[in-house]
C-alpha cells in the first residue's frame, strides 16, 4: 500500500513538472541569413525593452515559459546564461558579417532615445542598426507560441532614425517537443523574424545608401 | 485516497495516449515573395540525413510542375530561382518515424529564408516521409499536395 501511495505521488510530481524544469534555449545557434549584401561599417545594438525585465520581475536571460502537466509555468532561460539581447546581438553581428559588413557592437543600456544617441555617438559609426525588443518569449504547453514585438531602426551617427520596421504578434510556431528541438524551433523563429524585419524596402534602402 | 490511487493507472494511460497525438502544419512566407514565379529549385541535402529526403523534396517539387534537382553540395551547380534546405527529425516508437520536417526556401544569392514550412507529427499521427514532404510544400505554396505520396 505504501508503495502504491509512493507511486501515486511520483506520478503526480512527474505530471506537474514533467520535462518542464530548467529548460534552456540557444539563440546563438540561430543562423540568420539577411536579404542584403554590402560593405562598410555598421554599428549594431539590441535593447531589452521587455516590461517584465525592466520591472525586475524576470531576469534578462528569461526567454519564455515551459509548462508542466497542469499548465504550471517554469522559466526558460538562455543556454549561454547571458541576456537574451546579448545572444540576439551575437547572432545578428554574425549575420551582418556574413553579409559583408564590418560590425561594431553598441552598448545601449535602455530604449531611451538619449541612451541610444549617446551609445552611437561613443562608437562614432556613421550607420547603425538598433533592434528594440519590447517582447520576445515562447510559451510551451502542448504547442509552442511565440510572443514578439520587435522594432528595427537604421540610425545615423547623429542619432536620427532614417528607416524603421516593426513587427509584433503572437504565433504558434511549433508543437511542444523536447528541449533541444524547442530550442531549435525558437532559434529558427528568430532567424525568420529578423530576416523579415530587414527585408523591408525602407530598411534595405537606408543600408544601401 | 484509495479511489484516486485506483484511477491513476487509467489517467497515466490516457495521458500517454493523448500525448502521442499532436500535429502541427504551418508555413510562414514573406509577403513580398512571389512563389508562383519560382520555377527552378535546388534542394541541398541536410548533412545528417541518410534517408534521401532531398530527393523526395525534389521529386515533389517536380510533381508540382516545377523543375528541381538535389545534391549534397550546399550550393546549386547551376543558377536557380531558389535553394531549398530542410531538417528532418526522427523518433522511435515501435519503429522509427519522422516526427518533424521543416523546409525552407532561400534566395540563392543571400541565403535569405523567404519561406518556411514545418510539419510536426507525433507517433499516433505519423505519416510517411513522402507525405510529410508533400504537406509541407503544399502549405508553403498554398496548394494541395500532388497526392502521389498519400
Amino acid at each position: 500500500m505504501k508503495l502504491r501511495k509512493l507511486l501515486g505521488l511520483s506520478f503526480i510530481l512527474l505530471a506537474v513538472t514533467g520535462c518542464a524544469v530548467g529548460n534552456q534555449y540557444d539563440y546563438r545557434s540561430a543562423s540568420v541569413a539577411l536579404p542584403l549584401a554590402g560593405t562598410g561599417e555598421l554599428g549594431i545594438g539590441v535593447i531589452d525593452n521587455r516590461s517584465y525585465v525592466l520591472s525586475g520581475d524576470k531576469e534578462p536571460n528569461f526567454i519564455g515559459l515551459q509548462r508542466g502537466g497542469y499548465g504550471n509555468p517554469f522559466n526558460v532561460t538562455t543556454a549561454s546564461g547571458n541576456s537574451l539581447t546579448q545572444d540576439m546581438s551575437e547572432s545578428l553581428e554574425n549575420a551582418l558579417r556574413n553579409s559583408g559588413y564590418t560590425v561594431t557592437g553598441l552598448q545601449i543600456v535602455s530604449a531611451d532615445p538619449a541612451a541610444v544617441t549617446s551609445a552611437i555617438a561613443q562608437s562614432g559609426v556613421a550607420k547603425n542598426i538598433v533592434l528594440t525588443v519590447t517582447e520576445w518569449k515562447t510559451d510551451i504547453y502542448m504547442n509552442m507560441t511565440l510572443h514578439f514585438d520587435l522594432l528595427l531602426e537604421v540610425v545615423t551617427k547623429q542619432g536620427d532614425t532614417v528607416a524603421s520596421n516593426q513587427m509584433q504578434g503572437e504565433e504558434k510556431i511549433g508543437g511542444g517537443a523536447f528541449e533541444g528541438q524547442n530550442s531549435r524551433t525558437a532559434a529558427a523563429a528568430f532567424e525568420t523574424k529578423i530576416g523579415r524585419l530587414f527585408n523591408d524596402p525602407e530598411i534595405l534602402g537606408a543600408l544601401a545608401n | 485516497m484509495k479511489k484516486i490511487l485506483n484511477l491513476l493507472p487509467a489517467g497515466l494511460v490516457l495521458a500517454l495516449a493523448t500525448g502521442c497525438v499532436n500535429t502541427e502544419l504551418m508555413a510562414d512566407v514573406d509577403p513580398s515573395a512571389d512563389l508562383v514565379g519560382l520555377d527552378t529549385f535546388y534542394v541541398a541535402k541536410f548533412g545528417p540525413d541518410e534517408r534521401g529526403i532531398e530527393a523526395m523534396i525534389a521529386a515533389e517539387l517536380n510533381a508540382m510542375g516545377k523543375t528541381a534537382t538535389s545534391g549534397a553540395d550546399p550550393k546549386p551547380p547551376a543558377p536557380v530561382d531558389a535553394v531549398v534546405t530542410y531538417e528532418d527529425k526522427w523518433m522511435w516508437d515501435m519503429t522509427m518515424y519522422m516526427i518533424e520536417l521543416s523546409i525552407d526556401l532561400r534566395d540563392p544569392e543571400t541565403n535569405y529564408k523567404f519561406a518556411t514550412g514545418r510539419s510536426y507529427r507525433t507517433s499516433l499521427a505519423r505519416k510517411k516521409p513522402e507525405a510529410m514532404v508533400a504537406e509541407v510544400l503544399g502549405e508553403i505554396f498554398g496548394t494541395e499536395s500532388s497526392g502521389a505520396a498519400e
